[in-house]
């Protein structure tokens, strides 16, 4: 297929490669890694502080010692869990942007039981109160799921939408009917008994990890193993191919986007649980998002997924321990974006070549 | 409920209504040209920092405007790059740029939390006409970005719908292929409307700091920016609509704070969730009504164009 390109001369064309760059993903996100890094370099530089002390304190926080690790799993956990939930929509074609929302409602969900199971044995309570977290996120991403199953809304809006709308659900309820009486005025509800708190694992890490270990490698044998996941991949590439194969898109869609949703809501019954110990309007303070970007870097595989949000939760910790250095922990929040930039264009050069193309007559043949 | 309070609430409801305004238009030039850009609230927040540290250098509300609008492009120039040049997926670049632009604003303002402004925008008097009472008050003596934001409404119309540019652009949004194979650029055209979606939605977010609330502290954008893509669904991607969406959106946001002014025992958080409720209403009745319809969505929003694949 021939086909003039270029008007001007000099201009640079991208031309796929025949092959794609081996190694590309892992190669792309170390990539990610250096660029955000070495922009990095620059912020602190033009702040005044020293970059190579400022990083070593960020890898000492975060990577240094068990310790650190532990810290470092649990906020794997709410971000792991929130890119598994983007990576199940994703392996068929959908967008799920609401986990932030679908972790608060988890959360609420969770929070709900322990408010009325108080007295109940510690097992049975959590228990009761992660399948209400699971219950939560599900049913916010219920009314997007129905939406775009039956009449084609785009899950894009509306999951994103209810985001805002789930996270003023939760100020609703700490600034009114879920105050602590003894919280002198601060939107805060109460701390959860003790018997509704996880398990600890090791140091600082709860059980939490290993239940989000589990569910990860659970999604990650049935999207690769059976044949629910392999239904999902032809419905995800293509509609009509899916219908001749007998696969009802309309069922997929709608359990696809519900268990996203329940992924997401797990997610905030963990973090509730397991972390932050009381619901608050900031509990999920962005993972929602960044699983978006864990998901995406991750390539919308669960195996990817894990060892992604492992590196970001190193990174977020490691951005808050350098606040005592009087560093602002914003440069954390640009370093991840930076990475995911950095490994969409190192992901783009694996499957493309740049070409200068000259001249008003070149004829490029791809 | 008296006639002062209420005269302050419509006042308001102008005011939060041009500040979506500016970033929904925005937002909507890029969406017809086919990019998606959920960085709205990055953007807002870039704007929003330039805007108040230039002010608080030269003490001049104009030059930081400019600054603010240079930032806002800038910034969405990095998702036209990804999105347009790359072909990146542009939710993922959007989202990003949201949290690049909430992180680089916070980096840049981390010295300047707390500081008064350097300068302010001061609110245009239109003489005799701003003595008329109601209208005056309410329309008569807004700050200067109010007026910005209604001419930008009236040129976005008239380029879009009336100019042989604007055809290119809607084309570009609709079906990029056709849009290239008439001789338009279909990668310049849409950088530069992801530029000017980024430039309103600087102006936008410097509207926040030289003149709704003249300061600077982390987190000031406060959703606005979700609300502004909202509108541009809600609107249907029409100026005129969008602006009426503005001015509902911008009441409930007025209202937010004055509930209680007007003895309304209904919370002002609950309050806040219409405008996404709302939003959804409208997105399922667009798809119930275009089973027989054409959507208004752009046909090609969200889709890269890459000339050798198509």
């Amino acid at each position: 297929m021939n086909r003039p390109m270029g008007r001007r001369a000099g201009r640079p064309v991208l031309v796929r490669r025949e092959q794609v760059l081996r190694g590309g993903q892992p190669l792309a996100f170390g990539i990610g890694l250096a660029v955000a890094l070495v922009v990095g370099i620059v912020l602190l530089v033009g702040s005044g502080h020293d970059p190579m002390r400022v990083y070593e304190r960020m890898f000492e926080a975060s990577l240094g010692d068990p310790r650190a690790w532990s810290v470092t799993l649990n906020r794997a956990v709410p971000l792991g869990l929130a890119g598994l939930a983007v990576a199940v929509a994703g392996s068929m074609g959908l967008w799920n942007i609401g986990a932030e929302g679908q972790i608060m409602a988890g959360a609420v969900g969770a929070a709900w039981v322990a408010r009325i199971g108080g007295e109940w044995p510690s097992p049975l309570l959590i228990a009761a109160m992660l399948a209400a977290a699971i219950l939560g996120g599900g049913l916010l991403a219920l009314g997007p799921a129905i939406a775009r199953a039956r009449i084609g809304v785009n899950e894009i809006i509306t999951t994103l939408m209810l985001n805002e709308v789930a996270i003023r659900l939760v100020q609703w309820l700490v600034h009114g009917r879920w105050k602590d009486p003894d919280s002198h005025n601060f939107p805060l509800a109460p701390m959860l008994p003790d018997n509704a708190r996880l398990p600890g694992l090791f140091e600082r890490a709860h059980v939490g990890v290993v239940l989000a270990a589990i569910v990860i490698l659970l999604f990650g044998v049935a999207s690769s193993r059976t044949a629910w996941g392999y239904e999902l991949r032809v419905a995800g590439s293509s509609g009509a191919t899916a219908r001749y194969a007998g696969i009802s898109l309309e069922r997929k869609i709608l359990t696809v986007l519900v268990l996203s949703g329940g992924v997401a809501g797990f997610a905030g019954g963990i973090e509730l649980s397991g972390t932050s110990d009381r619901i608050t309007e900031s509990l999920s303070n962005g993972f929602g998002f960044a699983g978006i970007i864990v998901a995406a870097l991750a390539l919308m595989r669960p195996s990817g997924v894990a060892a992604v949000a492992v590196l970001f939760g190193a990174v977020q910790i490691g951005g808050q321990s350098i606040q005592t250095m009087g560093v602002s922990s914003s440069v954390s929040t640009i370093l991840q974006a930076l990475i995911l930039f950095g490994a969409i264009a190192a992901g783009v050069l694996s499957r493309y070549r740049v070409e200068m193309v000259a001249g008003d007559t070149t004829e490029v043949t791809s | 409920m008296n006639e002062a309070s209420l005269i302050g609430l419509f006042e308001a409801t102008v005011s939060f209504g041009a500040l979506l305004y500016l970033a929904a238009l925005g937002e909507m030039i890029a969406e017809k040209a086919g990019i998606l850009n959920l960085g709205v609230e990055g953007m807002m927040a870039m704007g929003a920092v330039t805007g108040f540290v230039v002010a608080l250098q030269t003490g001049n509300p104009w030059v930081a405007l400019v600054a603010a609008v240079a930032a806002g492009a800038m910034i969405g120039l990095l998702h036209g790059f990804f999105t347009v040049v790359l072909g990146a997926e542009q939710v993922v670049s959007g989202l990003s740029l949201t949290i690049l632009g909430l992180g680089l604003a916070a980096f840049v303002g981390r010295g300047s939390v707390g500081e008064p402004a350097g300068a302010e925008m001061v609110s245009v008097d239109w003489g005799p006409l701003s003595d008329i009472p109601w209208a005056g008050p309410i329309l008569f003596a807004q700050s200067p970005f109010v007026y910005l934001a209604v001419i930008t409404g009236f040129v976005t119309w008239f380029v879009l719908w009336r100019t042989r540019l604007g055809l290119a652009i809607r084309a570009a949004g609709e079906s990029a292929s056709t849009a290239d194979a008439a001789g338009h650029s279909v990668v310049g055209i849409r950088l530069a409307a992801v530029a000017t979606g980024g430039g309103l939605a600087g102006a936008s977010g410097a509207y926040l700091t030289l003149s709704l609330t003249p300061q600077w502290a982390d987190g000031i954008v406060a959703g606005r920016g979700w609300i502004a893509v909202a509108l541009v669904i809600f609107g249907a991607w029409r100026p005129g609509r969008v602006a009426v969406g503005a001015l509902l959106f911008g009441l409930t946001l007025a209202l937010k704070t004055r509930l209680q002014t007007f003895g309304v025992d209904f919370s002002p958080i609950l309050l806040s969730m219409l405008p996404y409720l709302l939003t959804i209403s409208v997105l399922v009745a667009i798809s119930i009504r275009s089973r027989n319809r054409p959507s208004p969505a752009p046909a090609a929003l969200g889709i890269a164009y890459r000339r050798e694949e198509r």
